[in-house]
């Protein structure tokens, strides 16, 4: 098969112009982007309530230890507010129908019980909302009956040690209403102070002097006539529970200041109003003694415990039955939260969901304290379903994965022992938005845990539960939140406990070495029970040492690095839509297809297509995207809509000045060191300030549409965030300024995050007025802003791809699907690249036939250029408008127009001269052995003795450091190949550690099997000795399995010796495009950016941006493509404003900004003066500096801000 | 926070001390690796005329240095400004804030690309 490349681009007449994408985690959020800022109109479904997905719930990414909430909340953003990207969030794929290039979807929307459109996302109902478990409803009555009132037959008094104390503090004021009052003395009889005065047949009076406003009475009054009428309540007119809860509110403050108030009953009546008036149940009812709680009726809502404001209450006090708290999902059940519930703090959208199974008035009528109070009348318990119909040409399926369900390994103890977590809970108590603010402790007893070990591969490479496969990401998880959990207390002690360490992604091995010099304890065993102690919660953990003895290590918390999979409701969508899953509910996919799945028309990306990273699976959302979209090129545009920004608002010179200033929390990463309370209060002091103000995420979407209203309200005309990065966060917050009417450059930012909460977090007070002095200078810097216009230019739609092999070649015909014109530059004869020198991908297929008919669409493809033998000798230009010359193998050069970069120069085998290898016929390396086995002459190899030695070469400090991330796969394909044609030969591979990632670790087992002997090496402590001459080979080394030195005398000796990068110097240069140690060219941003190069308009692909294999590298040529097409399907773009203009007046002709330029942009024009052409000019500000005449200017950089900067620091 | 420090000129520098700088540190790319080329060249440049501007005013030439630095490296970014810190607080305040009558105040301007 030569994949269905063909099968993709299959033509449909007139198709949809329109993507479905299910799955709102980073994976789907990528997909969304790339479709809809290409032109195509994205419809985004997710089933929980906001999207986000898995990264949302990290704390920190590795290998940067970037936050992660930090780089993807930008993203968060963009998607909630892309004119093209219709969200649908706690919504399901009904049933889809159709084909490819027209299908036809249903969405079903569950019933939010709050109105998306008018929600503000304050949050309100979830502060009042008093129901903290699911309770146990009392039956409704029948349809036509009366509700009957509970009769509790069980009771109990609660009460304290000390004896009550009545507060009439914040009392409210009962009277009797002399109308309605039947005369039955049931208030007389109920109060408890001797406050109400009635005889038989006389209307009751409350004396206020006696009354401590404990409600008993109004209580107490029948429900048929009430004549209790309550006032100074606040809330009282939304609903007794609104009332209820601001007078706990008042109390709790008047408590907390006064510590002794403590666990004593201040009979409030709180507690008993809320059970009666609230909830309609009654269980409660003050006695002398304390509150009588009929605890069998009670329906354990603990709306009593949380409206107690003196934490009097427990619930377990008020019941006989088992309480049902309601967990925290996001926080992976670590805390409780409440049946109306915004899913975390920077949710999109940020609307709360009411749950059906916990929330009061949705089972029972009660309560509806929720409703009453929300201002903009969101909330409506009346059941919404929606069905909506959608149009659409593709789909992307990426709706992700879950973790393992740790109590599949019972010997772990996990749901039994306490402070025993999985690592995704672990992750939400390192964050600062989780359930302990960051603070490391266990669960079981709050205290801070020394001693922490993770056990790797629960649920991952383990058969006995049918995990056969490799996770891919806990190894370097585990690294990452022990590295952490350091950072947060540097008297945590980890330990990692492993079989072998896979860190083989780029830059992944020098993150452990760093983790490794952080005192992270590495130990290579598996851990085979775990006991706790149950007085002290600590755990005992049982293993076998490297030298086989049995150990036995107390430590006083374990993590679990559980596995991911794939939850069975995807499984079932799966098979709603038709697309075939392999056994463990992974994606079938096909090697030279990666992203497409079996039924056409609908793709696949992320973890549920097979296990994978966040980089990883942002490539292949980004490569999904151009796959989906490449079949419906024709009908880009059709269904979108532009943005249109309000015009802009022209301050007259002499407006007075309105500066906005926004302190950001950034959640805890700032305001825990920072006083940010502090700092918006210093900076209302500002010359010019009029609005200043502090959010706890100032970036997230209701703060930013917050900043909006903002805007216009206070006719703001200057505006300053004190927040994070600007590199990060500035588009983010210009856009904002622009929608709001103002220019994007009436806008600083002060960087008090990085600058001052994380490098001063011991100084708070110094940290304090460094931020202060920061946004006083941010302040000033605003104050000399002024507006700059963006200059506007045609964008030329064709692609330059340099290097081609597969990477550039999948890009060569994707990008032409896409409509864009190619050159395809490649330096040797013919094209291929190293697929030329092997054999078969991961599937077993063969290479040869898949180039041949990817060099046949490529030959064919008029839209397509080829140049064999030839390189790109000079580039010049910018995003949009390059200019590129191409030397020819005739000598002669040409010149070639095209809007964007594409760098795929790949990479080959290392050769080393080790071992013997170029020596003798007996040492050969991998991809020689490949070919061999495949070669056609006869070979004597039935009894063929193979010994292939992994690392040969690699993470080699003489040789590359890095791992080839391919070499443990390709040794086992080999192996398992050399097997299946010669059944007798005998073959060891030496390793070091088997990385045989995700399915990989299919094959790994099946090797094994097969009877491929593995044998561990340490280059430290056990390296293998090698003696390779002409006689024979022969290698000594202690198998660590046994225990015993082996000797091996080999027939063949087999290197795998990694790969490198092609010689890249000359084109990086001429490029300006950075490299790394090995060659290899660095991202833009390791996590989120993984196929954009630094340099606007550029990108990269497959193995120049580090080892790979096949179909990785597809994908990652299809994912540039997608982010290509997201620049060329643009007809005109933008430039920045910040580019220097020379005003002629004063301009001497002197040649200096000439010469000073590095790009040789300014030139002297037929007015014989000098004039810089603002699309080239980079903005750097050299000729501003240089000129001596001062007649250069660059906006944003003048002299005027550096100065203000510069005297505003100083000035206090 | 400048685009360069390519942008970085003289008048702005002095301008610093003027203010009440006691010392200025100028951060820019390593030598051979700017981003734009040749910027952080010139800033050494001009960097070296106000070193012996200062000297010549009897201000001191240590008070202002510059640094040279990737993107990656922060440890040596924090390392660099205490070395300079240190270097400052030797030097004690500058006589433009002694002539003041200002004390002692460790001032610095950083000036990354």
């Amino acid at each position: 098969m030569t994949g269905n490349l063909e099968n993709s681009s299959t033509t449909v007449e007139n198709p949809t112009g329109a993507v479905m994408v299910i799955g709102g985690g980073i994976s789907g959020m990528q997909s969304s982007l790339d479709l809809a800022n290409a032109g195509i109109k994205v419809y985004l479904v997710e089933s929980s309530p906001a999207i986000g997905g898995k990264m949302a719930q990290l704390d920190k990414t590795f290998p940067t230890n970037d936050c992660s909430m930090c780089i993807v909340s930008p993203k968060l953003v963009e998607v909630g507010r892309h004119n093209n990207i219709e969200l649908f969030t706690h919504s399901e794929v009904q049933d889809l129908s159709g084909d490819a290039g027209s299908f036809q979807a249903n969405i079903y929307s569950h019933p939010r019980y709050v109105d998306v459109n008018l929600c503000t996302g304050c949050g309100l109902c979830e502060l009042v909302c008093p129901v903290t478990e699911v309770s146990y409803f009392p039956e409704l009555p029948a349809e036509g009956e009366k509700k009957k009132k509970l009769r509790a037959k069980e009771k109990r008094i609660v009460k304290g040690d000390g004896s009550v104390q009545p507060t009439s503090l914040h009392k409210w004021t009962f009277t009797v209403d002399e109308e309605t009052c039947s005369k039955c003395g049931s208030c007389y009889r109920a109060c408890l102070q001797g406050a109400i005065d009635w005889q038989k047949k006389s209307i009751a009076v409350i004396d206020q002097d006696k009354c401590t406003g404990c409600g008993a009475c109004f209580i107490a009054c029948p429900e048929k006539y009430q004549a209790i009428t309550v006032t100074d309540a606040p809330d009282f007119g939304k609903s007794v529970g609104a009332a209820v809860h601001a007078r706990s509110e008042l109390l709790v403050k008047e408590f907390a200041r006064d510590q002794d108030g403590g666990k004593n009953c201040i009979r409030c009546g709180l507690c008993v109003i809320t059970c009666q008036k609230v909830m309609q149940i009654g269980a409660l009812k003050m006695v002398e003694e304390g509150i009588e709680a009929g605890v069998d009726i009670c329906q354990v809502c603990g709306a009593c415990v949380s409206n107690c404001p003196v934490d009097f209450l427990n619930i377990d006090d008020v019941t006989n039955r088992e309480p049902r708290p309601l967990l925290n999902a996001f926080n992976e059940g670590l805390n409780k939260r409440k049946p109306v519930n915004i899913f975390y703090p920077q949710a999109v959208p940020r609307v709360p969901v009411i749950d059906e199974t916990s929330c009061v008035q949705l089972n029972s009528g009660a309560c509806g304290t929720c409703a009453s109070i929300c201002g903009v009348g969101a909330i409506d318990y009346a059941p919404k379903e929606v069905e909506t119909e959608i149009d659409i040409g593709s789909v992307i399926f990426s709706p992700g994965i879950e973790v393992f369900d740790a109590r599949m390994r019972g010997e772990f103890g996990y749901g039994l022992y306490k402070n025993v977590v999985t690592s995704l809970e672990f992750e939400r108590l390192l964050s600062a938005s989780g359930p302990t603010s960051g603070t490391v402790s266990r669960p079981g007893d709050n205290k801070h845990p020394k001693k922490i070990a993770w056990i790797q591969c629960v649920g991952s490479r383990d058969h006995s539960c049918d995990r056969d496969y490799c996770s891919s990401v806990c190894c370097m998880y585990a690294t990452k939140e022990a590295f952490i959990a350091r950072e947060h207390d540097s008297s945590i002690e980890p330990t990692i406990f492993y079989i072998d360490m896979r860190s083989f992604g780029k830059n992944f091995d020098g993150y452990v070495t760093r983790a490794k010099e952080n005192n992270v304890r590495y130990v290579r065993a598996m851990v085979s029970r775990i006991f706790e102690d149950p007085v002290t919660g600590d755990l005992e953990l049982r293993y076998v040492d490297g030298s086989g003895n049995r150990q036995t290590e107390i430590f006083e918390m374990v993590v679990l690095s559980v596995g991911i999979q794939v939850p069975q409701q995807v499984k079932q969508l799966a098979g709603k839509l038709d697309i075939e899953l392999d056994r463990y509910g992974f994606a079938v996919t096909d090697g030279y297809t990666p992203l497409a799945t079996s039924r056409p028309g609908i793709f696949v990306s992320g973890a549920v297509n097979g296990p994978k990273d966040i980089p990883e699976t942002v490539v292949e959302a980004s490569a999904a995207a151009e796959a989906a979209s490449a079949a419906l090129a024709e009908a880009r545009n059709s269904l979108i809509t532009l943005e249109t920004l309000p015009p802009e608002r022209i301050p007259a010179p002499d407006d007075e000045l309105r500066i906005g200033v926004f302190i950001c929390h950034c959640g805890t990463n700032i305001a825990s060191v920072v006083d940010v309370a502090a700092v918006t209060e210093y900076a209302k002091t500002l010359p010019g300030v009029v609005y200043a103000e502090h959010p706890l995420y100032t970036c997230s979407q209701d703060s930013q549409e917050r900043m909006r209203d903002i805007i216009k309200e206070h006719r703001l005309n200057r505006v300053v965030t004190s927040a994070c990065s600007p590199t990060t966060h500035e588009p983010l917050f210009q856009s904002t300024l622009q929608q709001a009417g103002l220019n994007k450059y009436f806008f600083d930012m002060a960087n008090i995050r990085d600058q001052c909460s994380w490098v001063h977090p011991n100084e708070p007070e110094l940290a304090t007025e460094k931020s202060k002095r920061l946004t006083r200078m941010a302040v000033a810097n605003a104050t000399a802003g002024e507006a700059l216009d963006e200059l506007e230019f045609d964008v030329d739609s064709r692609l330059l791809i340099v290097g081609g092999g597969v990477a550039g070649m999948t890009a060569a015909v994707e990008a032409a699907k896409q409509g864009f014109g190619v050159y395809l530059v490649e330096k040797e004869a013919q094209l291929g690249g190293q697929l030329l020198n092997l054999q078969r991908n991961g599937d077993g297929k063969e290479f040869g036939s898949f180039l041949e008919s990817v060099k046949e669409t490529i030959e064919q493809d008029e839209k397509i250029r080829v140049f064999t033998s030839s390189e790109v000798v000079d580039q010049s230009g910018f995003v949009g408008s390059f200019e590129s010359e191409i030397a020819m193998p005739t000598g002669a050069t040409r010149t070639v127009k095209h809007g964007a970069i594409l760098i795929a120069t790949g990479a080959e085998e290392y050769r080393p001269e080790i071992y013997g290898l170029g020596e003798y016929d007996t040492v050969m390396s991998q991809t020689d052995f490949g070919a061999a086995l495949e070669s056609s002459e006869d070979k004597d190899w039935e009894n063929l003795q193979v010994v292939m030695l992994q690392c040969a070469g690699s993470r080699d400090e003489d040789h590359l450091a890095y791992c080839s991330r391919v070499c443990c796969n390709h040794a086992v394909k080999n192996g398992l190949r050399l097997k299946e044609l010669y059944p007798g030969v005998r073959v060891d591979i030496l390793y070091r550690d088997m990385r045989c990632y995700g399915l990989g670790e299919e094959d790994y087992r099946e090797a094994r099997r097969a009877g491929v002997n593995f044998i561990r090496f340490d280059p430290e402590e056990n390296p293998p000795e090698i003696k390779t001459e002409e006689s024979g080979i022969e290698i000594n080394i202690t198998d660590p399995s046994v225990r015993l030195p082996v000797r091996l005398k080999p027939d063949l000796l087999v290197l795998s010796t990694g790969m490198v990068p092609r010689d890249t110097e000359e084109l990086a240069s001429m490029l300006r495009v950075p490299r790394n140690d090995g060659g290899f060219f660095i991202e833009a941003h390791a996590k989120l950016r993984p196929v954009d190069l630094p340099s606007e308009g550029l990108f990269m692909a497959g193995t120049a941006h580090g080892p790979k294999n096949s179909s990785e590298t597809i994908a990652q040529a299809q994912a540039a493509v997608a982010r290509v097409t997201t620049l060329l399907s643009q007809e005109r773009l933008k430039m920045s404003g910040i580019v220097s203009v020379v005003d002629p007046t004063n301009c001497a002709v002197c040649l200096t900004c000439v010469r000073a330029c590095p790009y040789g942009v300014p030139f002297i024009n037929d007015q014989h003066t000098a004039e810089i052409n603002p699309a080239l000019c980079q903005g750097c500000g050299i000729c501003v500096a240089e000129c001596p005449a001062k007649t250069i200017s660059i906006g944003r950089f003048e002299d005027r801000n550096i100065r203000a900067k510069i005297e505003s620091y100083t000035a206090s | 926070m400048l685009p360069c420090t390519g942008r970085i000129d003289e008048a702005l520098l002095l301008k610093a001390f003027e203010n009440g700088a006691d010392g200025v540190m100028v951060v820019g790319c390593l030598e051979g690796d700017c981003h734009y080329i040749s910027g952080n060249i010139r800033a050494r440049a001009r960097v070296k005329r106000v070193y012996a501007i200062l000297e010549q005013i009897k201000i001191g030439p240590n008070r202002i240095r510059m640094y040279n630095l990737s993107a990656g490296e922060g440890s040596k970014f924090a390392a660099y400004a205490n070395e300079f810190v240190d270097q400052i607080v030797e030097l004690g305040p500058s006589p433009i804030n002694l002539a003041r009558g200002g004390g002692v105040q460790a001032a610095k301007e950083e000036e990354t690309t």
